[in-house]
């Protein structure tokens, strides 16, 4: 991992129809340092801009004031930053089955890799791996994808971002939808990903649970602004704060707070089972020594 | 930039014109035209301008905005008005090569684009005042007697409203879809007509299966609730016409007596 950051938000603001009376601030003065490799939940409130945030890392929308930094370069200076920036941080929308379009599966996942001009070997290298990743079987590729269920046609979709290998994956509410296992396994699978190329990966959640259960490190939107930054211990160490935004915490944390108020002292910051089994432990087996 | 459209946009408001009846409002409307027609002399003109211009200050939306509407039409008009000015024969004022500017044709020109602008401007304030519900209402019920002829006017009402009601809809997915492709490398602005058209695939593709998605589930959504047709169906807010309908109509006659005398009187 090497120190310099991949990507570098400096004081990003964007304001939508500006001068208009529909004027309407959805990000202000945000700074952010993405590392290689990092694994980051972003949460917030629906409004929150982490949707406008998520779209200006691969220059779909320009910022009304402050700068981009891919790998330390501007991605809005010129056409061929913008492009490069594209095939760089891969997007992933909220519901990207919707944008399926090919008549195979194949066609579909090789249209990004298509469009960054690769060799057809290469490309088929990429569909192929990329399937894998995402656990579609390679007798599936021949298929059309819109005779696929909604659990495959997602992971289609993001195998078809996953192809142009970006450095930074982006994806916007990637489990929507879905049925726990169904959530379960698509984490799995890109965690999987993550393992064994190494590159960033930014999900935007409402689930508490799952950002705790993945991520490093936290980052809290609210109002356009960064509210919260940090590892899911120090983020969900702040409930209060994140009750009062409105979010939910995890039920761990919950049940945490609940048995505080019914005088247990459990220690720590709790947000997974496994966390409070070993507080409870901890609080029994001080009992015993008592 | 899809989202700036403004043909057909409505401007929410509480005005006397926004109250009006939206069957009064599509009668003025074509009351207005046809006197717009009739119009063909300044003290003509000057009438229907007043009263263009007392719509737009009673609607209180800004002359800007309504300006905004004639603004893709300015080709057409610039053209009316070039044909005018040199193919108009009468009292020849400068002549150069084969053109000739007649001083008929500078007022043919001018008449001529007042009268395109004018009928757009106009014409855009019912759709300004009126929400795309309303007007489907008022048109449904104005067309009302054709049923005895076995016009399915219910039905083509229904489509209409709810073709406008997808409008945005659609506007919004196609934004969501272009974002998607792009993030995907997806090149819209660069190559020839061909490879442009080709490009557009991407978007056209999805955004078709999720139209027929939507109105697959309206469809479902409508019969779950019971409904079939408008045999026998009531309305909510039933329409009726109040002071201030009759009142515009009086004025609307006024008008149109005023322009057809003027124009009888060649004035």
């Amino acid at each position: 991992m090497s120190k310099t950051p991949i990507l570098k938000i400096e004081n990003l603001t964007h304001v939508y129809s500006k001068g208009t009376p529909f004027e309407l601030s959805a990000l202000n003065g945000i700074n952010l340092e993405i590392g290689r490799g990092e694994v980051i939940g972003i949460i917030g409130h629906t409004g929150s801009g982490k949707s406008t945030l998520i779209q200006h890392l691969n220059a779909l929308i320009k910022p009304t004031e402050g700068k981009i930094y891919l790998d330390g370069k501007d991605i809005n200076e010129s056409k061929q930053s913008v492009k490069e920036a594209r095939s760089r941080v891969g997007l992933v929308f909220q519901y990207p089955e919707y944008q399926l379009f090919e008549e195979t599966v194949y066609k579909d996942i090789a249209f990004g890799p298509k469009n960054m001009r690769l060799t057809p070997d290469e490309i088929d290298v990429r569909v192929r791996a990329s399937a894998q990743f995402v656990g579609i079987d390679e007798e599936l590729l021949e298929r059309s994808p819109f005779d696929l269920s909604g659990g495959q046609k997602r992971r289609i979709a993001i195998a078809g971002v996953i192809a142009m290998l970006p450095e930074v994956l982006v994806l916007d509410e990637p489990m929507a939808g879905l049925d726990p296992a169904g959530r379960r396994e698509i984490m799995e699978n890109l965690m999987g990903y993550h393992r064994e190329t190494g590159n960033a990966m930014l999900i935007v959640t409402h689930s508490m649970e799952e950002a705790a259960r993945y991520a490093q490190r936290m980052i809290v939107l609210e109002h356009g602004r960064v509210a919260m930054d940090g590892t899911p211990d120090q983020v969900f160490s702040r409930e209060k704060e994140l009750k009062e935004m409105g979010l939910a915490v995890p039920e761990m944390t919950e049940l945490a707070e609940k048995l505080r108020g019914c005088g247990l002292p459990l220690e720590g910051t709790i947000y997974t089972v496994e966390q409070m089994r070993d507080a409870l432990l901890r609080l029994g087996g001080g009992r015993q020594d008592a | 930039m899809l989202k700036d459209i403004t043909l057909g946009q409505y401007f929410p408001g509480d005005t006397v014109v926004h109250r009006l009846d939206p069957r009064t409002k599509i009668v003025l409307v074509l009351v207005y035209i046809v006197a717009m027609f009739i119009a063909e002399s300044f003290a003509s003109y000057a009438l229907m301008l007043v009263v263009l211009a007392l719509a737009i200050s009673l609607s209180r939306i800004r002359l800007a905005t309504v300006l905004k509407g004639v603004k893709p039409l300015i080709f057409v008009i610039a053209i009316t008005a070039f044909l005018n000015i040199f193919y108009t024969s009468g009292r020849v004022l400068v002549e150069f090569w084969i053109f000739k500017i007649t001083e008929e044709g500078i007022f043919n020109a001018i008449f001529m684009s007042l009268r395109i602008i004018m009928l757009i401007m106009g014409t855009f304030m019912l759709t300004y005042t009126t929400s795309p519900i309303m007007l489907t209402v008022g048109i449904e019920q104005l067309l009302g007697p054709l049923k005895v002829i076995k016009v399915p006017v219910h039905e083509l009402a229904m489509m209409m409203s709810m073709a406008l009601r997808l409008i945005p809809t659609l506007i919004e997915e196609t934004d969501k879809i272009m974002s998607a492709q792009k993030a995907r490398g997806a090149d819209f602005d660069t190559g020839n007509l061909i490879q442009k058209a080709k490009a557009l695939l991407p978007i056209l593709v999805p955004l078709f299966i999720s139209a027929f998605r939507r109105a697959d589930e309206l469809a479902v959504a409508m019969e779950s609730r019971c409904y079939h047709g408008g045999e026998g169906r009531t309305r909510l807010n039933v329409l009726t016409m109040s002071g201030r309908d009759y009142i515009s109509f009086a004025l609307a006659a006024a008008v149109l007596a005023g322009v057809i005398t003027l124009a009888h009187f060649g004035l």
